[in-house]
């Protein structure tokens, strides 16, 4: 590596002769070796999944959760070092707090993202920090609805709140990811961790469009999240894992605005239909590998 | 001429007199509210053999002006509690937005235990904060705020049930009072409604011998009462149940079988000559 | 030159995204005595090892209530782990003060991880060099959570850490299936069981090196639920204990209708 050796990988902060700033890509190394979590924004919401590896025989089964709810409407998944995961939650808790407080109404998806990523961005500022060792996938619904401010008592202006055009579309699926740089963009599919190349190309045969007749549905893509968690753990096969999953839909949907956890039911059959589909590739590759042998 | 930096910039006093400072100075003591300016009335519940009937009207009176005849005075926490609020609108919605973000905390670890084992049955809302604890802990709050010298106007009824999945009523007040039993009524209410709960409910004993319609009917002659003799109230009230099920609110209800018959014997108010 | 430029303190990521500060932290909980920490349906314990400095001294203690309803085993620094005891304990009387109730154990091991993670995090400061067993009891139930000094911290069926833990963990995953049914009584001896499969050759448990620690869920008078408040067992107290666990199948085949056995 051109880094080791320069003196100038040995702290935080410090730019290399060519504009580098070493700790921060030491620091996605860190995201790299995590567990595989993905996102993705379909029509008529967001589905988030992360593939835990299990350490240790001794771990309670399903209690750990990595997923996070940040505000009723919004989850976090992150890949990368667990602690700072965490600092980075309770941070987002406390911005989607004094959102709150400040505007009486919840966070949009992105501006949430926006201050995450500032304030990771900071993490690269200073010798004396270092930089998060997390890459975290934000999804959120911004409320569609005509909604009053919070503790709002009575019924307000029949007109509703004003300031929006008519006919315009507000609110609905949002997806960013954000990279120990502080670097973030919003995605239709995001991935990261060990597994994001796999993952990633799983995610662009999908279709993500904001509308059309054959784009992904929100069960829909529950179960794809499931089965490419399966996928990018396929290189990994030897670790076993808990797959996790959470989802949020519009108020008409079926986590009616809120983020939550994706019921067993559903997520089972969604594994069940996983594990089908890597089976099912198995075979097919078994049988070209025989094909290719007779000849 | 005075040279030193201090004045420098400044009018010269042998010529503008001294510096006046005094409006820097706030004049006297700290002040904090010293009345509630938009307020709500009464607040009646009772408790019955499954849960606890709360309502109140949805006025919000300016003074004597029924300003807000909209205005929903029950407020649901986290689907498994309600608080009635009586006193300040204002200090009200503080509050309502600050039970908010307590149970946007109360929603982060949201994990659906498939083996709970302190509580009775895996009720609704388990293992989050009950009606109890948000008893104690609105009760500090209010407490704290008192002594800060800066109280939230209000008196608060809080209805739900307890950790042993019983019913509970209690009730907060501005100065941090807290107390609970069987029935309970807000402002006007306690001179007016309380008897007549505590015909039905005398004991904790007798509450838990009620049922729901019982309940309910109590609350709605109360609240008929109220409507009769107190000039802060109206006739449009909400009205909840909580039960271990979770919290059925209505908003809009209307009062019933009025019978103003006995207006006409009052005398002496007003412009009245007879 | 130097041996390794990326280990000096906790702000630095080495080219593989680790941080050496943290992991030599982690390294001083294994210089600590070994402590087990198991779950059931109904209680959570902690069994441990104290070590004394030398013959005439007294024995380090391993395990410190908390709160009425959670205790904690720890291995590493002892001065470290007084502070986030302090800390729990005051976590644990905020939470009742204001709530009436007993603090949920998974916020109160959040609040330490979060705790630690800052160390792991800014220049100047150091990671914690203790790692703990957290065993309570919430409205959820008993729980057993481990703390390490990274900020990590996972809820586990049973674990041990600490001095040849790896040994005591083998126990543990070879009989992981019982514990969740076990009772009180069960549970310390596999918890004891595990703790002497770390033991060091012709070390032996005693009434002077063994500590018991138990909370659970217990039963009230009329038939509701209550906590076992967190109870740690020391001396002539955990001598039964031990009995029931002496190596019990040497004591079967070497002629022993003298020495009381085990039967599981």
């Amino acid at each position: 590596m051109t880094s080791i050796g320069t003196g100038y990988d040995l702290a935080n902060s410090i730019f290399s002769p060519d504009g580098r700033n070493f700790q921060v890509e030491y620091a996605v190394k860190a995201v790299e070796n995590g567990g595989t979590s993905i996102g993705i924004r379909c029509k008529d919401g967001v589905v988030l999944a992360v593939e835990k590896v299990i350490t240790s025989k001794l771990l309670k089964q399903g209690a750990n959760k990595r997923i996070a709810t940040v505000d009723r409407h919004l989850g976090v998944v992150y890949s990368g070092m667990i602690p700072d995961g965490r600092h980075f939650i309770d941070r987002a808790r406390d911005e989607a707090r004094s959102w709150r407080d400040t505007f009486k109404n919840p966070i949009p998806t992105a501006d949430l993202a926006s201050r995450m990523g500032g304030y990771m961005q900071a993490y690269t500022l200073y010798q004396s920090v270092r930089p998060f060792g997390i890459t975290a996938i934000v999804g959120g619904w911004d409320s569609e609805l005509e909604s009053g401010v919070d503790g709002e008592v009575g019924r307000g202006p029949s007109v509703g709140a004003g300031g929006k055009t008519p006919g315009k579309k507000y609110g609905g699926p949002f997806l960013y990811m954000i990279e120990p740089s502080g670097l973030y963009w919003g995605y239709y599919g995001a991935a990261t961790g060990k597994g994001r190349q796999a993952a990633k190309a799983e995610l662009e045969k999908l279709d993500l469009s904001a509308d059309g007749e054959s784009s992904l549905t929100l069960e829909e893509a529950v179960k794809e999240a499931a089965r490419i968690i399966y996928v990018a753990h396929d290189d990994n096969k030897d670790k076993d894992f808990e797959l996790e999953m959470s989802w949020i839909s519009g108020a008409d949907g079926p986590t009616k605005g809120f983020h939550q956890e994706v019921p067993k039911a559903l997520r089972e059959e969604a594994e069940r239909l996983a594990k089908k589909s890597l089976e099912d590739e198995d075979e097919e590759e078994e049988k070209k590998e025989d094909d290719k042998m007779e000849e | 001429m005075d040279h030193r930096p201090q004045a420098w910039g400044r009018p010269r006093d042998d010529v503008y007199g001294a510096y006046d400072g005094s409006y820097l100075q706030s004049g006297g003591p700290k002040t904090a509210t010293q009345s509630p300016v938009v307020t709500g009335t009464s607040v009646v519940a009772i408790k019955y053999k499954d849960g606890v009937v709360i309502a109140a009207d949805n006025l919000a009176s300016y003074g004597s002006l029924a300003r807000f005849t909209d205005v929903k005075r029950l407020r649901v926490f986290l689907g498994t509690s309600v608080v009635g609020f009586g006193g300040d609108v204002s200090d009200m919605q503080w509050l309502d937005r600050h039970l908010n973000e307590l149970a946007i905390d109360e929603s982060y670890d949201d994990e659906p235990s498939p083996s709970s084992l302190l509580s009775a049955s895996p009720n609704k809302g388990h293992g989050k904060l009950n009606a109890a604890n948000l008893h104690v802990y609105l009760q500090k709050l209010m407490y704290r705020r008192r002594n800060d010298f800066d109280p939230l106007w209000n008196q608060l009824l809080i209805a739900g049930l307890d950790a042993a999945g019983k019913p509970h009523l209690s009730s907060v007040d501005l100065r941090g009072t807290a107390f609970t039993s069987p029935s309970l009524a807000t402002g006007f209410g306690a001179a007016l409604a309380q008897p007549i709960m505590r015909r039905h409910a005398p004991t904790e004993e007798a509450a838990a011998a009620l049922t729901r319609e019982e309940a309910v009917g109590v609350v709605q002659e109360c609240m008929k009462v109220l409507y009769y003799r107190d000039a802060r109230s109206l006739d449009r009230y909400s009205i909840a149940v909580v039960t271990k099920e979770g919290v059925e609110l209505k908003e809009d209800e209307q009062l019933e079988r009025q019978s103003w018959a006995f207006a006409e014997r009052i005398k002496g108010y007003g412009t009245q000559t007879v | 030159m130097f041996r390794n430029n990326y280990d000096n303190d906790s702000v630095t990521f080495s080219p593989q995204g680790r941080i050496f500060q943290v992991e030599y932290a982690a390294e001083a909980v294994k210089q600590g005595s070994v402590v087990v920490g198991i779950a059931s349906k109904t209680h959570a314990v902690l069994v441990a090892i104290k070590r004394n400095a030398e013959e005439l001294s007294s024995y380090q203690k391993k395990l410190f209530p908390i709160d009425e309803h959670t205790g904690i085993a720890i291995a590493g620094l002892t001065s470290d782990a007084r502070v986030l005891s302090n800390f729990m304990k005051q976590q644990c009387l905020g939470h009742r003060l204001s709530y009436g109730r007993n603090m949920p154990v998974r916020s109160l091991v959040d609040q330490i991880g979060s705790k630690a993670q800052i160390n792991t995090q800014h220049y100047g400061k150091r990671p914690y060099g203790v790692g703990l067993l957290v065993a309570g009891v919430d409205e959820q139930g008993p729980h057993l959570f481990e703390f390490q000094p990274s900020g990590m911290t996972e809820e586990m069926q049973a674990f041990a850490i600490g001095a040849r833990s790896q040994m005591a963990r083998t126990y543990l995953e070879k009989n992981l299936s019982e514990f969740a049914s076990c009772g009180r009584e069960e549970l310390v001896r596999h918890g004891l069981k595990a703790l002497k499969e770390s033991l060091v050759q012709d070390r032996e448990l005693t009434v002077e090196n063994t500590s018991v620690g138990i909370v659970g869920v217990g039963k009230a008078k009329d038939g509701s639920t209550k906590v076992e408040p967190f109870k740690v067992y020391d001396g002539q107290d955990v001598n039964a204990w031990i009995d029931s666990v002496a190596d019990d199948k040497e004591a079967a085949t070497a002629e022993g209708e003298t020495m009381e056995v085990d039967d599981e």
